[in-house]
């Protein structure tokens, strides 16, 4: 049994001009120790795919036309908020693109992990280690402790003085860090990263990525990590799936996909990236690739 | 024309510390040299907070320097009257980053890109006919078309805003251009054409080029000569190829072995499929 296997997700938006169809028939399997990039442009639903695993997106205005999400055999489209919650955090964890806005800035950092340590604590007392029946009290000591722990896991230095201050505090590679252990804490089988270093410095970029990778190495959790970055997806992915309106048009294993494309539409987008030895003239764009005869 | 930068410093000065208490400076620039030759394409790496902006308002002359010059064409900017400065203006463009935030939701494409020419006026001499015309030629020079010249700016893309806020910087035939990370916003496809676009703009026009990125792909494609940034200091500069392929500061080396390239087998952790 896969971790996690999506069949022909078909997805629909409302709005006021009418219903349009977002996601059309997206098939992808992903397994234990496997890092899935999901490439693609703006617009081309990589997000929704992710948001769409963890049960994020409203419904109305999204309509599942058809299709499947099953997480260790479970089907996510069929279950319920309530059983989400015990999902989300624990088993599947989500890392968002931008750390300024997905932090609360009234709370201390080390308030916002223990909360989520909590959660994770009181759906499996086993995370913080401790047995069942915990007093509340030990529950909350626990938790602060794995509080510090994953922060100095995620290279924050000094995290004992550092889990009392604010977001605001922190740089953004930092509040980065902070958004990959609260992902982290509930010890999830399946991390959803959407664009978990867009908003970064390549060289604070870099320590991010070794930081999802040696969690994947030790922990053997499976990881979808949604970007539009093919440098990133090559660097450290083991599979990769390239989207366009909608569709996957190629997924594999990244040597597969990256150094010998099927599809055109991948040859064109790795021609649009400036490398440290592309000459002048060289970059070609979609050129004379027109969306209709892609789609 | 040509610009030089000559021992630039900047220092911003910090809030009090309490009622009698000292201010903090902070040196955003420190002895900054270097030098664009005319036609040219030079590039300023760095990354965020490095001091690449400040350094780019400050040749705007748009924040007054702690010390040193800022010579273009021979001419002190920092040292000209108002008025002149204005004329000075004309000749030194910028596009800016966010191509959602810079274009004026409530103002058409046409009223956008003549809006130089209106300030320039003293400058360019035009009519307003002339003006509409000149803005049709702009447009097609940066491929959009002249249907496009009554719409909004919420009715275009990314790529085809950045567009616009090209051609809205070469409206007045500026010499110098200033690029803010023109393409950070946009999707690679859309960056590879912009970048296009831009090579195609200084053939034709002979445009100088200051471009600001921390994409040293980026870099390498459009500029022939680069100055890499770090804390304020400039730390390497020279001709690219020199840079990228014999970097002699480790700040350069760790700038370029960070870099993701999308060759799978180039990468530092590459695991057995």
């Amino acid at each position: 049994m896969a971790l996690l296997e999506i069949r022909n997700l078909n997805l629909s938006m409302k709005s006021y001009e009418g219903e349009t169809q977002i996601l059309h028939g997206i098939d992808l399997k992903i397994e234990r120790g496997e890092i899935w990039g999901m490439v693609g442009e703006t617009g081309s639903g990589k997000s929704l795919t992710g948001l769409s695993i963890s049960q994020l997106i409203p419904t109305p205005p999204g309509r599942y036309l058809a299709g499947s999400i099953e997480f260790e055999g479970r089907d996510l489209l069929k279950t319920t908020e309530r059983e989400m919650r015990a999902l989300r955090g624990r088993h599947i964890g989500m890392i968002f693109q931008d750390p300024t806005t997905n932090l609360n800035p009234v709370f201390r950092v080390g308030t916002q992990l223990v909360d989520v340590a909590l959660h994770a604590g009181n759906a499996d007392p086993t995370v913080l280690g401790l047995g069942a029946g915990a007093s509340r009290r030990t529950l909350r000591q626990a938790a602060r402790e794995k509080a510090v722990e994953m922060l100095d896991k995620v290279g924050i230095p000094k995290a004992s003085e550092r889990i009392d201050d604010y977001p605001h505090q922190f740089s953004g590679g930092m509040r980065q860090r902070v958004l990959i252990a609260l992902a982290m804490i509930g010890k999830p089988d399946l991390l959803i990263a959407d664009e978990p270093t867009t908003a970064l410095d390549v060289s604070v970029q870099a320590q991010i990525l070794r930081l999802i990778y040696d969690l994947v190495t030790e922990r053997s959790i499976g990881v979808l990590l949604i970007t539009h970055n093919l440098g990133v997806v090559a660097q450290i992915c083991s599979h990769v799936a390239v989207m366009f309106r909608g569709r996957i048009l190629e997924s594999g294993t990244v040597a597969d996909v990256l150094k010998r494309p099927s599809h055109a539409y991948t040859q064109a987008l790795l021609n649009s990236v400036p490398t440290t030895h592309t000459r002048r003239g060289e970059l070609k764009g979609l050129g004379g690739l027109s969306p209709e005869s892609l789609a | 024309m040509s610009l030089v930068v000559e021992n630039v410093s900047k220092v911003f000065t910090g809030p009090r510390r309490g009622l009698f208490g000292g201010r903090e400076d902070f040196t955003a620039l420190d002895n900054v040299s270097l030098e664009v030759k005319k036609g040219g394409s030079f590039g300023l790496v760095g990354e965020s907070g490095s001091g690449k902006t400040t350094l780019t308002r400050c040749i705007l002359r748009l924040e007054p320097l702690t010390s040193g010059r800022i010579l273009f064409d021979g001419v002190d900017m920092h040292g000209l009257p108002p008025a002149e400065m204005r004329r000075l203006r004309s000749r030194l463009q910028i596009v800016f980053q966010d191509p959602y935030a810079s274009l004026d939701p409530r103002m058409t494409i046409h009223d956008i890109v003549e809006e130089p020419l209106v300030i320039h006026q003293e400058v360019v001499k035009m009519s307003g006919s002339q003006r509409t015309e000149r803005v049709a030629e702009l447009l097609l020079q940066v491929g959009l078309t002249t249907e496009h010249l009554f719409r909004y700016p919420h009715e275009f893309s990314g790529g085809q805003r950045q567009r616009i806020g090209i051609a809205r910087a070469l409206a007045v035939r500026p010499e110098f251009v200033i690029l803010d990370e023109p393409t950070s916003a946009l999707d690679v496809s859309v960056q590879a054409d912009v970048l296009n676009l831009l090579h195609r703009l200084q053939e034709e026009l002979g445009l100088t080029y200051f471009f600001i990125s921390h994409d040293l792909g980026v870099i390498r494609y459009i500029c022939d000569e680069v100055a890499v940034i770090y804390r304020g200091k400039l730390v390497e500069q020279g001709a690219v190829a020199d840079i990228f392929d014999r970097p002699q500061s480790d700040y350069t080396r760790m700038l370029l072995s960070a870099m993701p390239d999308p060759d799978p087998d180039l990468s530092p952790f590459r695991r057995p499929v």
